[in-house]
């Protein structure tokens, strides 16, 4: 019997791809397996609703490694649809498993859903210029981006747990892992953000940034002239086309212009405010509320305000 | 016909372009602002073959062509005109002495030339009407089997820098046809390159005038023959004031470009300033003008690369320039209004710069008389 | 002394491609060709690679007709020649297709010690080129690559992920795609840009790769193509009082119940 698989090294990106794949079981009436690097994912993948959770025991904790075993398992088992959480580790091991299904695949689908026994994705082209639907044959592997769906919750009936040995793929050694080098701060689940333009003059003045985003509860990011060009925020805080994309609830873009190559990172924010002295900059086309004045003089007013009404 | 680029010729454009982002860019405004010559990008542009691409490759050149050559000035100079003149005065020396050296000046001259590690400058103007005329004529006496050079260049380009002058000096006082041309060393006792002069735009290309008390050169010194020198300047200063028309037209299409974005994002009266009759005239009027010198300017340098008669069609598009070329640039900055104004903008350095681009070098300063003299 | 074969795509430039505001459909009349962005520096670390450990580097291309007008461009970039398919089936080919057509390309054409991809095109940025190559091969792959060393016939290479960097290593051949971070693609010098014309090339026409009609139908069909337009709400307060600008937008912030 056919089925839909999920894999994701990350387990709560794996978590992410539940929802979606619960639709469209329901959609194709299809089994959701979850295919897991570790056993405590396993079980928690199957407690919220996969029908199957396979933990795939391998000497080698490469993940890219793994996608022979991968594909083994989805092939063995008639896969039709293939999710895979879009780090680039992920888009690796769909591209493997793709082209040994001869399969379709499509890359940071921002929507999915089954039509007359196809997949339908739509996705950004052109550096984000354009969206495109595209109409994925079955079967077919999609890399989803973190953060685009939330997870389910809980189920009612756990599925079930299994362990299966997976041979890695001999060829290739993996040796000086180095993890992180930043601060740990992960811009892109911040759920607001204040961000920094050049409208600040000195590195000390983006205090004022600071104070906004405690009072909100958030983080503060960056547009690449502050990262790159000045290095007073690092680079893990940059928001642009080469940086970060983040989806906040709220996004503060505070002395910032406005330029396409900064704003196609926030886009997708649910609520963008601009605070610019220039009533001519750009970030107000892209903005739903903006300020025209001094950043200077609106963000302490402004940190008064929010932490009036209930902020720190 | 074909009024496409070829391959190669896009090719040479596509690098240029990316030259200019990459190198000129980031400089220009600091150039403009301190006059400083960019010797680090005059070395990247000999490494990138800029410095000889329209020499033979005989000459040591990339024997890209004129029209290629042409079309690199047009993209250098949509970043930066300033270094445009820095590149097209020293192809001026650089063309001179690979036409009318001997063996051994080219030898001496050319491989420091096109690495970037000699900067000629020509040397022709001077405070008097014409060559030979005036109290500070530049006049070379000749003595038993040397030259001594006595009197004062005006307004040479590339001065402060130069380690080689092409020189042009009347033999006989009285006689503006001895114009004779000197290659003269930047380090000859008695030369001395005046303080730099302060210009309103194109300000990382230094002018100054150059003092000779009594400069001494061996007869080796002379290029070409004596008296040649009017053949001499004819010839460059034609090729040159084609040149200087690309740097005008690469000018005038940063201007439009700029301007064009600019009236994009601009509202007023709630839409963008763009979609307002007014301003739609004043753009369309100076991207017509860019694209119809730009045209003109191909053919020119076709006509150049094919070895036909050129002077005229080129006097035609310096001309034409010479009328619309500030007009260009009042325009697009009336598009910016009080962004126009600001510095903090491109468009008054453009603005600066298009003035020395179509009041410079135009071929005998008389365009028109030279257009009348082949029609009439 | 390897031997690299560098695949790269021709796009066009997205930097040109207009919106039409009354549809939002693109507008692609005037937008020029160029090698997709990554790519450029994936033919930049194959040429730096020869020059560094002598060998060679091809190039191999997979494009519309229009894909000739890349040949010059890329030859003067530093591989020593180019192969190219022109076929109309690239306008619709899907990551499917375009693998399929490159391996039995590379077959074809004999063994090479590593077979370099950008991570992705600047057009699509479907990113599943090279790992589908190298699968398609039976090579190992090595993804999102920010550093190269070669010894002897052992690759390793620099990966660079989110938030980690590892080292894998290799015996080739192998297949890697490469990061944009990974060198400074060089600007043509003229002498290059003249040169490549004496360089050769040479045409693969599809029947000659002996693929079934089923590998050169895409999998992934483009339905439809719009600009992305956002539709915000443009609410800006501009009085001359900061205060009252304030106090405005903490209202509006109140009512989307963010503050």
């Amino acid at each position: 019997m056919p089925g839909i698989f999920i894999f994701s090294e990350d387990t709560a990106l794996a978590k992410q791809l539940l929802t979606p794949a619960l639709e469209l079981k329901q959609a194709l009436a299809q089994p959701v397996t979850a295919l897991t690097l570790s056993e405590d994912s396993a079980k928690e993948l199957a407690a919220l609703g996969a029908d199957k959770a396979v933990f795939l025991q391998s000497a080698s904790a490469w993940p890219e490694g793994l996608s022979q075993a991968i594909h083994g398992l989805i092939a063995g088992a008639g896969g039709s649809v293939f999710l895979v959480g879009g780090t680039l580790r992920g888009k690796h091991v769909a591209a493997h498993v793709a082209a040994k299904l001869n399969a379709a695949m499509t890359t940071d689908a921002k929507s999915l859903k089954i039509a007359e026994g196809k997949l339908l994705a739509t996705r950004l082209l052109y550096a984000g210029l354009a969206l495109c639907d595209e109409e994925l044959a079955l079967p077919a592997a999609v890399t989803i981006p973190p953060r685009t769906f939330l997870p389910p919750n809980a189920a009612a009936n756990a599925g079930a747990v299994e362990t299966v040995k997976a041979d890695a793929d001999p060829r290739v050694a993996i040796s000086d892992v180095v993890q992180g080098g930043g601060t740990g701060v992960d811009i892109a689940a911040a759920s607001k953000l204040v961000a920094v333009g050049r409208g600040f003059r000195n590195r000390g003045d983006l205090k004022l940034a600071e104070d906004l985003a405690a009072a909100l509860r958030g983080e503060v990011a960056c547009s690449r002239p502050v990262a790159e060009d000045e290095h007073w925020l690092p680079l893990e805080r940059y928001i642009g086309i080469s940086g970060h994309t983040v989806k906040p609830d709220l996004y503060v873009a505070v002395g910032i212009s406005g330029q396409v190559q900064h704003v196609v990172g926030a886009r997708e924010s649910k609520v963008i405010v601009a605070v610019n002295n220039d009533e001519h900059a750009p970030i107000f086309e892209s903005a739903d509320y903006g300020i025209v004045g001094d950043l200077y003089e609106v963000l302490p007013l402004l940190t008064a305000a929010v932490r009036k009404n209930g902020g720190r | 016909m074909n009024f496409q680029l070829t391959e190669e010729q896009q090719l040479i454009e596509q690098s240029a372009r990316e030259f200019a982002k990459e190198y000129l860019d980031p400089i220009v405004v600091r150039l403009d602002q301190m006059g400083e010559f960019p010797r680090e990008v005059v070395k990247e542009l000999a490494n990138h073959d800029f410095l000889g691409l329209q020499l033979s490759a005989e000459a040591g050149g990339a024997g890209a062509g004129f029209v290629a050559y042409v079309a690199v000035i047009e993209a250098l100079s949509r970043s930066c005109a300033a270094v445009a003149s820095i590149v097209n005065n020293q192809a001026m020396v650089s063309y001179s002495i690979e036409a009318w050296g001997s063996d051994a000046q080219k030898k001496q001259y050319l491989p420091k030339l096109l690495d970037g590690e000699l900067i000629g400058a020509f040397a022709l103007y001077e405070h008097g009407p014409a060559p030979g005329i005036g109290p500070d004529a530049l006049i070379a006496t000749k003595r038993e089997n040397c030259y001594v050079l006595k009197g004062v260049k005006a307004y040479v380009r590339n001065a402060a820098e130069a380690g080689v002058f092409v020189v042009f000096a009347v033999t006989d006082a009285q006689d503006p046809k001895s114009l004779t041309a000197f290659l003269v060393n930047a380090n000859t006792g008695g030369l001395k390159v005046r303080e730099k002069q302060s210009t309103m735009g194109l300000r990382g290309c230094s002018v100054a005038d150059v003092v000779f008390e009594d400069v001494a050169l061996p007869g080796s010194a002379v290029l070409g023959t004596v008296k040649a020198g009017s053949e001499i300047t004819g010839r460059v200063l034609a090729l040159a004031s084609v040149a200087e028309a690309a740097q005008t037209v690469g000018i005038g299409q940063a201007a439009v470009e700029h301007a064009a974005a600019y009236s994009k994002q601009r509202v007023q009266f709630g839409r963008p300033v763009g979609t307002f009759q007014a301003v739609q005239t004043l753009l369309a009027e100076t991207a017509t003008d860019c694209h119809l010198a730009r045209l003109g300017l191909r053919h020119v340098a076709q006509l150049v690369e094919d070895g036909k008669p050129f002077e005229a069609e080129a006097a035609m598009v310096k001309s034409f320039l010479a009328r619309v070329g500030s007009k260009m640039l009042i325009d697009t900055c009336q598009v910016e209004g009080g962004m126009g104004f600001s510095e903090a903008m491109p468009l008054p350095r453009l603005y600066r710069d298009i003035a020395g681009t179509t009041l410079l070098d135009t071929p005998a300063d008389f365009p028109d008389y030279a257009i009348a003299a082949a029609i009439v | 002394m390897p031997r690299c074969l560098v695949c790269y795509k021709w796009t066009l430039d997205e930097k040109d491609i207009k919106i039409k505001p009354d549809d939002l459909s693109l507008d692609t009349a005037r937008a020029k060709g160029k090698i997709s962005d990554f790519d450029r520096n994936a033919i930049e670390e194959a040429a730096s690679l020869v020059e560094r450990h002598g060998g060679v580097a091809h190039a191999l291309t997979y494009g519309t007709p229009a894909v000739k007008q890349s040949l010059k461009d890329a030859l003067s970039r530093g591989p020593e020649s180019v192969y190219w398919i022109a076929d109309n089936s690239a306008e619709t080919a899907d990551g499917f297709v375009t693998a399929n057509v490159l391996a039995a390309a590379i077959r074809k054409l004999g063994p090479y010690d590593l077979i370099l991809c950008g991570e992705g095109s600047s057009d699509l940025f479907n990113q599943q080129t090279a790992v589908r190559i190298a699968t398609l091969l039976g090579l190992p792959c090595i993804s999102f690559v920010q550093k190269i060393t070669i010894e002897g016939d052992t690759i390793k290479a620099t990966r660079k992920l989110a938030d980690t960097t590892e080292v894998a290593t290799v015996k080739g051949p192998a297949v890697l795609s490469v990061l944009g971070t990974i060198n400074h693609p060089r600007i043509p010098s003229l002498k290059q840009v003249l040169a490549a014309a004496k360089k050769p090339n040479q045409e693969i026409k599809i029947p000659e790769l002996g693929l079934a009609p089923e590998c050169l139908q895409p999998r992934a069909v483009r339905k439809s193509v719009r600009g992305f337009a956002a539709k915000r709400k443009k609410i800006t307060y501009k009085e001359t009082s900061a205060a009252a600008n304030v106090a405005n937008l903490a209202g509006s912030l109140a009512a989307e119940g963010l503050c």
